[in-house]
Protein backbone atom coordinates (compact mmCIF):
# COMPACT_ATOMS: atom_id res chain seq x y z
CA UNK A 1 0.00 0.00 0.00
CA UNK A 2 2.69 2.44 1.04
CA UNK A 3 4.66 1.51 -2.04
CA UNK A 4 1.69 2.09 -4.34
CA UNK A 5 0.85 5.38 -2.65
CA UNK A 6 4.46 6.48 -3.06
CA UNK A 7 4.43 5.55 -6.74
CA UNK A 8 1.16 7.42 -7.16
CA UNK A 9 2.80 10.48 -5.63
CA UNK A 10 5.78 10.22 -7.97
CA UNK A 11 3.68 9.85 -11.12
CA UNK A 12 1.15 12.53 -10.19
CA UNK A 13 1.87 15.37 -12.65
CA UNK A 14 0.86 17.87 -9.96
CA UNK A 15 3.99 16.92 -8.02
CA UNK A 16 6.39 17.41 -10.90
CA UNK A 17 6.87 21.17 -10.96
CA UNK A 18 6.53 24.04 -8.51
CA UNK A 19 8.42 24.96 -5.35
CA UNK A 20 8.35 21.49 -3.91
CA UNK A 21 8.18 19.63 -7.20
CA UNK A 22 10.17 16.57 -8.10
CA UNK A 23 11.83 18.13 -11.14
CA UNK A 24 13.40 21.21 -9.47
CA UNK A 25 14.58 19.07 -6.58
CA UNK A 26 15.99 16.49 -8.99
CA UNK A 27 17.87 19.25 -10.82
CA UNK A 28 19.28 20.53 -7.53
CA UNK A 29 20.28 17.01 -6.56
CA UNK A 30 22.08 16.63 -9.88
CA UNK A 31 23.74 20.02 -9.41
CA UNK A 32 25.11 19.04 -5.99
CA UNK A 33 26.22 15.68 -7.39
CA UNK A 34 27.89 17.23 -10.43
CA UNK A 35 29.78 19.90 -8.50
CA UNK A 36 30.97 17.47 -5.84
CA UNK A 37 31.97 14.81 -8.33
CA UNK A 38 33.81 17.43 -10.41
CA UNK A 39 35.74 18.63 -7.38
CA UNK A 40 36.53 15.07 -6.32
CA UNK A 41 37.75 14.16 -9.83
CA UNK A 42 39.98 17.25 -10.03
CA UNK A 43 41.69 16.18 -6.83
CA UNK A 44 41.39 12.42 -6.88
CA UNK A 45 42.34 11.52 -10.47
CA UNK A 46 45.73 13.34 -10.58
CA UNK A 47 46.70 11.93 -7.19
CA UNK A 48 45.62 8.41 -8.15
CA UNK A 49 47.46 8.56 -11.48
CA UNK A 50 50.56 10.00 -9.90
CA UNK A 51 50.94 7.35 -7.24
CA UNK A 52 49.84 4.64 -9.68
CA UNK A 53 52.44 5.67 -12.26
CA UNK A 54 55.35 6.34 -9.94
CA UNK A 55 54.45 3.84 -7.25
CA UNK A 56 55.65 6.45 -4.74
CA UNK A 57 53.73 7.31 -1.61
CA UNK A 58 51.07 4.75 -2.32
CA UNK A 59 50.94 3.36 1.18
CA UNK A 60 50.66 6.79 2.70
CA UNK A 61 48.00 8.06 0.30
CA UNK A 62 45.92 4.90 0.40
CA UNK A 63 46.00 4.88 4.19
CA UNK A 64 45.19 8.58 4.38
CA UNK A 65 42.30 8.53 1.95
CA UNK A 66 41.09 5.26 3.42
CA UNK A 67 40.79 7.00 6.76
CA UNK A 68 38.66 9.68 5.03
CA UNK A 69 36.04 7.01 4.64
CA UNK A 70 35.58 6.95 8.39
CA UNK A 71 34.63 10.64 8.56
CA UNK A 72 30.90 10.98 9.26
CA UNK A 73 29.72 13.16 6.40
CA UNK A 74 26.83 14.83 8.20
CA UNK A 75 28.97 15.61 11.23
CA UNK A 76 31.63 17.18 9.04
CA UNK A 77 28.97 19.23 7.25
CA UNK A 78 27.59 20.66 10.50
CA UNK A 79 31.10 21.34 11.72
CA UNK A 80 31.98 23.34 8.59
CA UNK A 81 28.70 25.23 8.76
CA UNK A 82 29.57 26.41 12.25
CA UNK A 83 32.33 28.46 10.65
CA UNK A 84 30.93 29.31 7.23
CA UNK A 85 27.19 29.57 7.74
CA UNK A 86 24.76 27.85 5.44
CA UNK A 87 25.53 27.56 1.76
CA UNK A 88 26.34 25.36 -1.18
CA UNK A 89 30.11 25.09 -0.72
CA UNK A 90 30.15 23.30 2.62
CA UNK A 91 28.00 20.59 1.06
CA UNK A 92 30.23 20.31 -2.01
CA UNK A 93 33.31 20.02 0.18
CA UNK A 94 31.96 17.21 2.35
CA UNK A 95 30.59 15.26 -0.60
CA UNK A 96 33.93 15.60 -2.38
CA UNK A 97 35.70 14.32 0.73
CA UNK A 98 33.38 11.34 0.56
CA UNK A 99 34.06 10.71 -3.13
CA UNK A 100 37.82 11.20 -3.28
CA UNK A 101 38.87 7.87 -1.67
CA UNK A 102 37.14 5.56 -4.17
CA UNK A 103 38.35 7.71 -7.07
CA UNK A 104 41.96 7.58 -5.91
CA UNK A 105 41.69 3.87 -5.18
CA UNK A 106 40.26 3.22 -8.65
CA UNK A 107 42.90 5.25 -10.46
CA UNK A 108 45.74 3.85 -8.43
CA UNK A 109 44.69 0.23 -8.64
CA UNK A 110 43.90 0.62 -12.34
CA UNK A 111 47.43 1.71 -13.07
CA UNK A 112 48.80 -0.87 -10.69
CA UNK A 113 47.01 -3.60 -12.61
CA UNK A 114 48.75 -2.77 -15.90
CA UNK A 115 51.22 -5.46 -16.87
CA UNK A 116 54.77 -4.27 -16.07
CA UNK A 117 56.13 -5.91 -19.22
CA UNK A 118 53.77 -3.84 -21.36
CA UNK A 119 55.08 -0.67 -19.75
CA UNK A 120 58.68 -1.79 -20.21
CA UNK A 121 57.93 -2.53 -23.85
CA UNK A 122 56.45 0.94 -24.31
CA UNK A 123 59.50 2.48 -22.70
CA UNK A 124 61.79 0.31 -24.89
CA UNK A 125 60.28 1.60 -28.11
CA UNK A 126 61.06 5.14 -27.00
CA UNK A 127 57.84 6.45 -25.48
CA UNK A 128 58.21 9.31 -22.99
CA UNK A 129 56.79 8.89 -19.48
CA UNK A 130 53.91 11.13 -20.44
CA UNK A 131 53.18 8.99 -23.51
CA UNK A 132 53.36 5.82 -21.47
CA UNK A 133 50.84 7.25 -19.02
CA UNK A 134 48.53 8.68 -21.68
CA UNK A 135 48.71 6.01 -24.36
CA UNK A 136 49.38 2.82 -22.47
CA UNK A 137 48.61 2.97 -18.78
CA UNK A 138 45.42 5.05 -18.71
CA UNK A 139 43.69 3.18 -21.58
CA UNK A 140 44.55 -0.14 -20.00
CA UNK A 141 43.48 1.08 -16.56
CA UNK A 142 40.21 2.67 -17.71
CA UNK A 143 37.88 -0.10 -16.52
CA UNK A 144 39.10 0.28 -12.95
CA UNK A 145 39.35 4.08 -13.07
CA UNK A 146 35.75 4.28 -14.22
CA UNK A 147 34.78 1.71 -11.64
CA UNK A 148 36.09 4.03 -8.93
CA UNK A 149 34.17 6.96 -10.40
CA UNK A 150 30.98 4.91 -10.54
CA UNK A 151 31.34 3.96 -6.92
CA UNK A 152 32.00 7.61 -5.96
CA UNK A 153 28.99 8.81 -7.93
CA UNK A 154 26.65 6.40 -6.19
CA UNK A 155 27.90 7.47 -2.79
CA UNK A 156 27.43 11.14 -3.62
CA UNK A 157 23.91 10.63 -4.94
CA UNK A 158 22.88 8.72 -1.85
CA UNK A 159 24.52 11.09 0.61
CA UNK A 160 23.45 14.36 -1.07
CA UNK A 161 20.10 13.79 0.64
CA UNK A 162 21.59 15.56 3.68
CA UNK A 163 21.52 18.84 1.73
CA UNK A 164 17.87 19.15 2.73
CA UNK A 165 18.83 19.55 6.37
CA UNK A 166 20.94 22.64 5.89
CA UNK A 167 18.79 25.04 3.94
CA UNK A 168 19.39 23.50 0.52
CA UNK A 169 16.99 21.25 -1.37
CA UNK A 170 17.51 18.13 -3.48
CA UNK A 171 15.60 14.87 -3.33
CA UNK A 172 16.42 14.55 0.38
CA UNK A 173 13.73 17.15 1.11
CA UNK A 174 11.04 14.55 0.43
CA UNK A 175 12.57 12.28 3.05
CA UNK A 176 12.98 15.07 5.60
CA UNK A 177 9.53 16.54 5.05
CA UNK A 178 7.99 13.09 5.17
CA UNK A 179 9.63 12.33 8.51
CA UNK A 180 8.94 15.77 10.02
CA UNK A 181 5.26 15.72 9.06
CA UNK A 182 4.78 12.00 9.71
CA UNK A 183 3.85 11.63 6.04
CA UNK A 184 5.55 8.33 5.35
CA UNK A 185 4.24 8.11 1.81
CA UNK A 186 6.20 11.25 1.04
CA UNK A 187 9.32 9.90 2.75
CA UNK A 188 9.03 6.62 0.88
CA UNK A 189 8.55 8.42 -2.43
CA UNK A 190 11.77 10.33 -1.67
CA UNK A 191 13.61 7.09 -0.97
CA UNK A 192 12.37 5.59 -4.24
CA UNK A 193 13.45 8.69 -6.18
CA UNK A 194 16.95 8.65 -4.71
CA UNK A 195 17.34 4.93 -5.36
CA UNK A 196 16.04 5.32 -8.92
CA UNK A 197 18.43 8.19 -9.60
CA UNK A 198 21.33 6.10 -8.31
CA UNK A 199 20.37 3.17 -10.52
CA UNK A 200 19.97 5.35 -13.61
CA UNK A 201 23.29 7.09 -12.96
CA UNK A 202 25.01 3.76 -12.52
CA UNK A 203 23.46 2.47 -15.74
CA UNK A 204 24.59 5.52 -17.67
CA UNK A 205 28.12 5.21 -16.30
CA UNK A 206 28.15 1.49 -17.18
CA UNK A 207 27.35 2.40 -20.78
CA UNK A 208 30.01 5.13 -20.77
CA UNK A 209 32.45 2.58 -19.41
CA UNK A 210 31.64 0.23 -22.30
CA UNK A 211 31.99 2.98 -24.89
CA UNK A 212 35.26 4.53 -23.80
CA UNK A 213 37.24 1.45 -22.90
CA UNK A 214 39.34 0.51 -25.96
CA UNK A 215 38.25 -2.69 -27.71
CA UNK A 216 41.64 -4.24 -27.24
CA UNK A 217 41.33 -3.81 -23.48
CA UNK A 218 37.87 -5.24 -23.13
CA UNK A 219 38.71 -8.16 -25.40
CA UNK A 220 42.01 -8.68 -23.64
CA UNK A 221 40.24 -8.78 -20.29
CA UNK A 222 38.08 -11.60 -21.51
CA UNK A 223 40.93 -13.66 -22.97
CA UNK A 224 44.10 -13.17 -21.04
CA UNK A 225 44.04 -15.20 -17.88
CA UNK A 226 46.95 -13.40 -16.27
CA UNK A 227 45.22 -10.02 -16.66
CA UNK A 228 41.93 -11.11 -15.26
CA UNK A 229 43.66 -12.81 -12.35
CA UNK A 230 45.56 -9.68 -11.57
CA UNK A 231 42.47 -7.62 -11.96
CA UNK A 232 40.30 -9.38 -9.47
CA UNK A 233 42.03 -8.13 -6.32
CA UNK A 234 42.12 -4.38 -7.03
CA UNK A 235 38.66 -4.59 -8.48
CA UNK A 236 37.33 -5.71 -5.15
CA UNK A 237 39.18 -2.82 -3.59
CA UNK A 238 37.32 -0.24 -5.63
CA UNK A 239 33.89 -1.75 -5.63
CA UNK A 240 33.45 -2.92 -2.10
CA UNK A 241 33.36 0.28 -0.11
CA UNK A 242 29.87 1.61 -0.41
CA UNK A 243 29.67 2.41 3.24
CA UNK A 244 27.09 5.11 3.51
CA UNK A 245 23.56 5.02 2.45
CA UNK B 1 8.62 20.32 20.76
CA UNK B 2 10.12 17.36 22.47
CA UNK B 3 12.20 16.45 19.49
CA UNK B 4 13.77 19.86 19.26
CA UNK B 5 15.77 18.99 22.27
CA UNK B 6 17.47 15.98 20.80
CA UNK B 7 20.72 17.86 20.53
CA UNK B 8 20.57 18.63 24.20
CA UNK B 9 20.49 14.95 25.03
CA UNK B 10 24.26 15.06 25.00
CA UNK B 11 24.01 17.30 28.03
CA UNK B 12 21.56 14.86 29.52
CA UNK B 13 24.05 12.05 29.11
CA UNK B 14 26.57 14.07 31.06
CA UNK B 15 23.91 14.50 33.70
CA UNK B 16 23.55 10.74 34.00
CA UNK B 17 27.13 10.70 35.11
CA UNK B 18 26.16 13.07 37.88
CA UNK B 19 23.40 10.86 39.17
CA UNK B 20 25.58 9.10 41.69
CA UNK B 21 26.96 12.31 43.13
CA UNK B 22 23.51 13.90 43.23
CA UNK B 23 22.09 10.99 45.12
CA UNK B 24 24.94 11.33 47.58
CA UNK B 25 24.16 15.03 47.92
CA UNK B 26 20.58 14.32 48.75
CA UNK B 27 21.35 11.93 51.53
CA UNK B 28 24.29 13.91 52.86
CA UNK B 29 22.34 17.14 52.41
CA UNK B 30 25.29 19.47 51.91
CA UNK B 31 22.97 22.15 50.61
CA UNK B 32 22.41 23.75 53.95
CA UNK B 33 18.87 22.48 54.32
CA UNK B 34 17.49 22.31 57.82
CA UNK B 35 17.44 18.58 58.31
CA UNK B 36 15.86 16.68 55.45
CA UNK B 37 13.57 13.77 55.84
CA UNK B 38 11.04 14.99 58.36
CA UNK B 39 8.47 15.81 55.74
CA UNK B 40 8.86 12.85 53.42
CA UNK B 41 10.74 12.04 50.25
CA UNK B 42 10.24 13.59 46.84
CA UNK B 43 11.89 12.22 43.69
CA UNK B 44 12.45 14.93 41.10
CA UNK B 45 12.79 13.88 37.46
CA UNK B 46 14.08 15.79 34.47
CA UNK B 47 13.58 15.43 30.75
CA UNK B 48 17.13 14.83 29.68
CA UNK B 49 18.35 18.17 28.38
CA UNK B 50 20.24 20.95 30.10
CA UNK B 51 17.36 23.32 30.77
CA UNK B 52 15.22 20.59 32.30
CA UNK B 53 18.12 19.41 34.47
CA UNK B 54 18.60 22.94 35.79
CA UNK B 55 14.89 23.35 36.51
CA UNK B 56 14.78 20.02 38.32
CA UNK B 57 17.66 21.19 40.52
CA UNK B 58 16.04 24.56 41.18
CA UNK B 59 12.83 23.01 42.46
CA UNK B 60 14.56 20.06 44.11
CA UNK B 61 17.07 22.15 46.08
CA UNK B 62 14.29 24.45 47.21
CA UNK B 63 12.32 21.48 48.54
CA UNK B 64 15.44 20.04 50.19
CA UNK B 65 16.08 23.36 51.91
CA UNK B 66 12.58 23.24 53.33
CA UNK B 67 12.68 19.90 55.03
CA UNK B 68 12.04 17.34 52.32
CA UNK B 69 14.35 14.53 51.39
CA UNK B 70 14.94 14.98 47.68
CA UNK B 71 16.33 12.44 45.28
CA UNK B 72 16.94 13.15 41.62
CA UNK B 73 16.18 11.03 38.63
CA UNK B 74 17.59 13.00 35.71
CA UNK B 75 17.12 12.25 32.03
CA UNK B 76 13.83 10.41 32.21
CA UNK B 77 13.16 11.39 28.63
CA UNK B 78 10.12 12.59 26.78
CA UNK B 79 6.52 12.98 27.88
CA UNK B 80 5.68 9.44 26.74
CA UNK B 81 8.14 8.18 29.35
CA UNK B 82 7.79 10.54 32.28
CA UNK B 83 3.98 10.57 32.54
CA UNK B 84 3.91 6.81 33.33
CA UNK B 85 6.90 7.32 35.64
CA UNK B 86 4.91 9.93 37.59
CA UNK B 87 1.86 7.69 37.69
CA UNK B 88 3.71 4.66 39.03
CA UNK B 89 5.55 6.80 41.57
CA UNK B 90 9.08 6.22 40.29
CA UNK B 91 9.25 10.01 40.19
CA UNK B 92 7.02 12.47 42.05
CA UNK B 93 7.65 15.72 40.25
CA UNK B 94 9.10 16.96 36.98
CA UNK B 95 9.37 20.43 35.44
CA UNK B 96 7.34 20.61 32.24
CA UNK B 97 6.13 23.12 29.66
CA UNK B 98 2.49 24.21 29.99
CA UNK B 99 1.39 24.23 26.36
CA UNK B 100 3.03 20.97 25.40
CA UNK B 101 1.72 19.34 28.56
CA UNK B 102 -1.83 20.41 27.69
CA UNK B 103 -1.63 19.35 24.04
CA UNK B 104 0.05 16.10 25.02
CA UNK B 105 -2.77 15.26 27.43
CA UNK B 106 -5.54 16.65 25.21
CA UNK B 107 -4.73 16.84 21.50
CA UNK B 108 -8.04 18.64 20.91
CA UNK B 109 -7.17 21.55 23.20
CA UNK B 110 -7.34 25.05 21.75
CA UNK B 111 -6.02 27.24 24.57
CA UNK B 112 -2.92 29.25 23.68
CA UNK B 113 -2.49 32.08 26.22
CA UNK B 114 -0.79 31.33 29.53
CA UNK B 115 -3.97 32.00 31.49
CA UNK B 116 -6.13 29.80 29.27
CA UNK B 117 -3.62 26.97 29.23
CA UNK B 118 -3.23 27.01 33.02
CA UNK B 119 -6.98 27.11 33.45
CA UNK B 120 -7.48 24.13 31.15
CA UNK B 121 -4.71 22.00 32.67
CA UNK B 122 -6.17 20.79 36.03
CA UNK B 123 -9.29 19.26 34.47
CA UNK B 124 -7.25 17.47 31.81
CA UNK B 125 -4.67 16.20 34.31
CA UNK B 126 -7.08 14.98 36.97
CA UNK B 127 -8.07 11.72 35.21
CA UNK B 128 -4.36 11.00 34.85
CA UNK B 129 -3.78 11.42 38.59
CA UNK B 130 -1.54 14.44 38.03
CA UNK B 131 -1.42 17.97 39.43
CA UNK B 132 0.39 21.18 38.57
CA UNK B 133 1.42 24.07 40.78
CA UNK B 134 1.53 27.65 39.50
CA UNK B 135 3.34 28.38 36.27
CA UNK B 136 6.52 30.38 36.19
CA UNK B 137 6.62 33.52 34.12
CA UNK B 138 9.56 31.93 32.30
CA UNK B 139 8.64 30.46 28.97
CA UNK B 140 10.53 28.35 26.45
CA UNK B 141 8.37 28.55 23.35
CA UNK B 142 8.81 28.96 19.63
CA UNK B 143 9.25 32.62 18.82
CA UNK B 144 9.55 34.62 15.63
CA UNK B 145 12.79 36.51 15.90
CA UNK B 146 14.33 39.28 13.77
CA UNK B 147 17.56 41.26 13.93
CA UNK B 148 17.44 44.61 15.67
CA UNK B 149 18.31 46.46 12.44
CA UNK B 150 15.52 44.75 10.54
CA UNK B 151 13.04 45.52 13.33
CA UNK B 152 14.00 49.19 13.33
CA UNK B 153 13.95 49.56 9.55
CA UNK B 154 10.46 48.12 9.33
CA UNK B 155 9.04 49.27 12.68
CA UNK B 156 8.44 45.73 13.85
CA UNK B 157 7.08 45.15 17.34
CA UNK B 158 4.47 42.44 16.98
CA UNK B 159 4.02 39.62 14.49
CA UNK B 160 1.19 41.61 12.89
CA UNK B 161 3.73 44.24 11.80
CA UNK B 162 5.13 41.70 9.35
CA UNK B 163 1.92 41.80 7.30
CA UNK B 164 2.79 44.80 5.06
CA UNK B 165 6.20 43.37 4.15
CA UNK B 166 5.23 39.70 4.19
CA UNK B 167 5.70 39.11 0.47
CA UNK B 168 9.34 40.23 0.70
CA UNK B 169 10.46 38.12 3.63
CA UNK B 170 11.82 34.64 4.08
CA UNK B 171 11.11 32.80 7.31
CA UNK B 172 13.62 30.17 8.37
CA UNK B 173 12.55 27.30 10.62
CA UNK B 174 12.41 23.55 10.91
CA UNK B 175 10.54 21.69 8.19
CA UNK B 176 7.48 21.08 10.37
CA UNK B 177 7.00 24.80 11.09
CA UNK B 178 5.20 25.47 7.82
CA UNK B 179 2.46 22.95 8.58
CA UNK B 180 2.01 23.75 12.28
CA UNK B 181 -0.98 25.67 13.63
CA UNK B 182 1.29 28.70 14.05
CA UNK B 183 2.82 28.22 10.59
CA UNK B 184 1.44 29.34 7.26
CA UNK B 185 -2.25 28.92 8.17
CA UNK B 186 -2.08 30.58 11.60
CA UNK B 187 0.08 33.49 10.49
CA UNK B 188 -2.45 34.28 7.79
CA UNK B 189 -5.67 33.82 9.77
CA UNK B 190 -4.49 35.44 13.02
CA UNK B 191 -2.17 38.18 11.79
CA UNK B 192 -2.82 38.46 8.04
CA UNK B 193 0.82 37.63 7.33
CA UNK B 194 0.78 35.85 4.00
CA UNK B 195 2.84 35.39 0.87
CA UNK B 196 6.19 34.83 2.62
CA UNK B 197 8.84 32.43 1.45
CA UNK B 198 9.80 29.48 3.63
CA UNK B 199 13.33 28.22 4.05
CA UNK B 200 13.65 24.94 5.88
CA UNK B 201 16.69 24.85 8.14
CA UNK B 202 16.47 21.78 10.35
CA UNK B 203 18.68 22.75 13.24
CA UNK B 204 16.02 23.86 15.75
CA UNK B 205 17.05 27.50 15.69
CA UNK B 206 20.72 26.56 16.05
CA UNK B 207 23.88 27.99 14.46
CA UNK B 208 22.76 27.52 10.84
CA UNK B 209 19.51 29.41 11.38
CA UNK B 210 21.33 32.10 13.33
CA UNK B 211 23.99 32.69 10.68
CA UNK B 212 21.34 32.91 7.96
CA UNK B 213 19.42 35.46 10.03
CA UNK B 214 22.51 37.57 10.72
CA UNK B 215 23.50 37.41 7.03
CA UNK B 216 19.99 38.47 5.99
CA UNK B 217 19.46 35.29 3.96
CA UNK B 218 16.34 34.95 6.05
CA UNK B 219 14.66 37.91 7.74
CA UNK B 220 12.65 36.03 10.36
CA UNK B 221 13.71 32.93 12.29
CA UNK B 222 11.93 30.53 14.60
CA UNK B 223 14.18 30.42 17.67
CA UNK B 224 13.19 29.24 21.15
CA UNK B 225 12.73 32.03 23.64
CA UNK B 226 15.37 30.85 26.11
CA UNK B 227 18.12 30.40 23.50
CA UNK B 228 21.11 32.48 24.62
CA UNK B 229 21.85 33.61 21.04
CA UNK B 230 18.84 35.95 21.27
CA UNK B 231 20.58 38.00 23.94
CA UNK B 232 24.04 37.52 22.52
CA UNK B 233 23.12 38.99 19.12
CA UNK B 234 20.59 41.50 20.38
CA UNK B 235 17.77 39.83 18.44
CA UNK B 236 14.20 41.04 18.73
CA UNK B 237 11.44 38.58 19.67
CA UNK B 238 8.26 39.71 17.91
CA UNK B 239 5.37 40.01 20.34
CA UNK B 240 2.42 37.72 19.98
CA UNK B 241 -0.53 39.67 21.46
CA UNK B 242 -3.14 37.36 19.93
CA UNK B 243 -1.47 34.22 21.28
CA UNK B 244 -0.84 32.51 17.97
CA UNK B 245 1.90 30.40 19.54
CA UNK B 246 0.83 28.36 22.56
CA UNK B 247 2.30 29.50 25.87
CA UNK B 248 5.07 27.23 27.15
CA UNK B 249 5.55 28.49 30.68
CA UNK B 250 7.55 26.33 33.01
CA UNK B 251 5.20 24.39 35.26
CA UNK B 252 6.06 21.86 37.97
CA UNK B 253 4.08 18.66 37.39
CA UNK B 254 3.33 16.31 40.30
CA UNK B 255 1.60 13.05 40.96
CA UNK B 256 -1.32 13.29 43.40
CA UNK B 257 0.55 11.46 46.14
CA UNK B 258 3.38 13.98 46.29
CA UNK B 259 1.31 17.11 45.74
CA UNK B 260 0.20 19.16 48.70
CA UNK B 261 -0.46 22.83 49.29
CA UNK B 262 2.68 23.00 51.40
CA UNK B 263 4.82 21.56 48.59
CA UNK B 264 3.16 23.82 46.03
CA UNK B 265 3.87 26.87 48.18
CA UNK B 266 7.55 25.99 48.31
CA UNK B 267 8.01 25.44 44.56
CA UNK B 268 5.91 28.54 43.84
CA UNK B 269 8.61 30.63 45.49
CA UNK B 270 11.00 29.46 42.75
CA UNK B 271 8.43 29.84 39.97
CA UNK B 272 7.63 33.39 41.09
CA UNK B 273 11.23 34.51 40.57
CA UNK B 274 11.83 32.69 37.32
CA UNK B 275 11.50 34.87 34.22
CA UNK B 276 12.36 34.01 30.63
CA UNK B 277 15.43 36.26 30.83
CA UNK B 278 16.59 34.53 34.01
CA UNK B 279 16.11 31.10 32.47
CA UNK B 280 17.99 32.17 29.34
CA UNK B 281 20.91 33.33 31.46
CA UNK B 282 20.85 30.01 33.36
CA UNK B 283 21.09 28.22 30.00
CA UNK B 284 23.91 30.52 29.01
CA UNK B 285 25.85 29.81 32.20
CA UNK B 286 25.24 26.09 31.76
CA UNK B 287 26.58 26.17 28.18
CA UNK B 288 29.54 28.34 29.18
CA UNK B 289 33.18 27.40 28.97
CA UNK B 290 33.46 25.99 32.48
CA UNK B 291 30.48 23.65 31.89
CA UNK B 292 29.17 23.89 35.45
CA UNK B 293 26.85 21.12 36.60
CA UNK B 294 23.08 21.81 36.71
CA UNK B 295 23.38 21.44 40.47
CA UNK B 296 25.92 24.27 40.72
CA UNK B 297 24.03 26.49 38.28
CA UNK B 298 20.83 26.03 40.25
CA UNK B 299 22.40 26.56 43.68
CA UNK B 300 24.16 29.76 42.58
CA UNK B 301 20.93 31.17 41.21
CA UNK B 302 18.87 30.27 44.28
CA UNK B 303 21.46 32.05 46.43
CA UNK B 304 21.54 35.03 44.10
CA UNK B 305 17.80 35.58 44.30
CA UNK B 306 17.80 35.01 48.05
CA UNK B 307 15.91 31.72 48.22
CA UNK B 308 18.76 29.77 49.84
Amino acid sequence: MLFLAALAFIFDPANLLGDKGILPRLMDHLLYTGLSLGAALLIGIPIGLLIGHTGKGKNFVIALTGSFRAIPTFGLLLFIILFTGLGLWPLVVVLAVLAIPPIIAGAYSGLDSVNRETIDAARAIGMTERQILGKVEIPLALPLILGGIRSATLQIIATATIAGYVGLTGLGRFLIEGLALHDYTLAFAGAILVAALALVADGVLAIVQKLVVPHGVSRGMARTTTRSNRRSAPSALTRAPITEG
Amino acid sequence: MQSHRVKRIAAGLVAIGLTASLAACASGDPLGGDGGGELGTITVGSQGFAESDILAQLYGQMLAANGYTVTYSPSIGSRETFIPALQDGSIDMIPDYAGNLLYGADPEATATSTADVMEALPAVLEPLGLKVSSAAQAEDADALVVTKEFAEENNLVTIADLAPIASTITIGANTEFEGRSYGRAGLESVYGVTGWTFKAIDDYGGPGTLSDLLNNNIQVADIYTTTPSIKEHDLVVLEDPKHLIAAQNIVPLFNEKAYSVAVANIVDRVSNKLTTAELMSLNEISAGDSKPSPETVARDWLKKVGLL
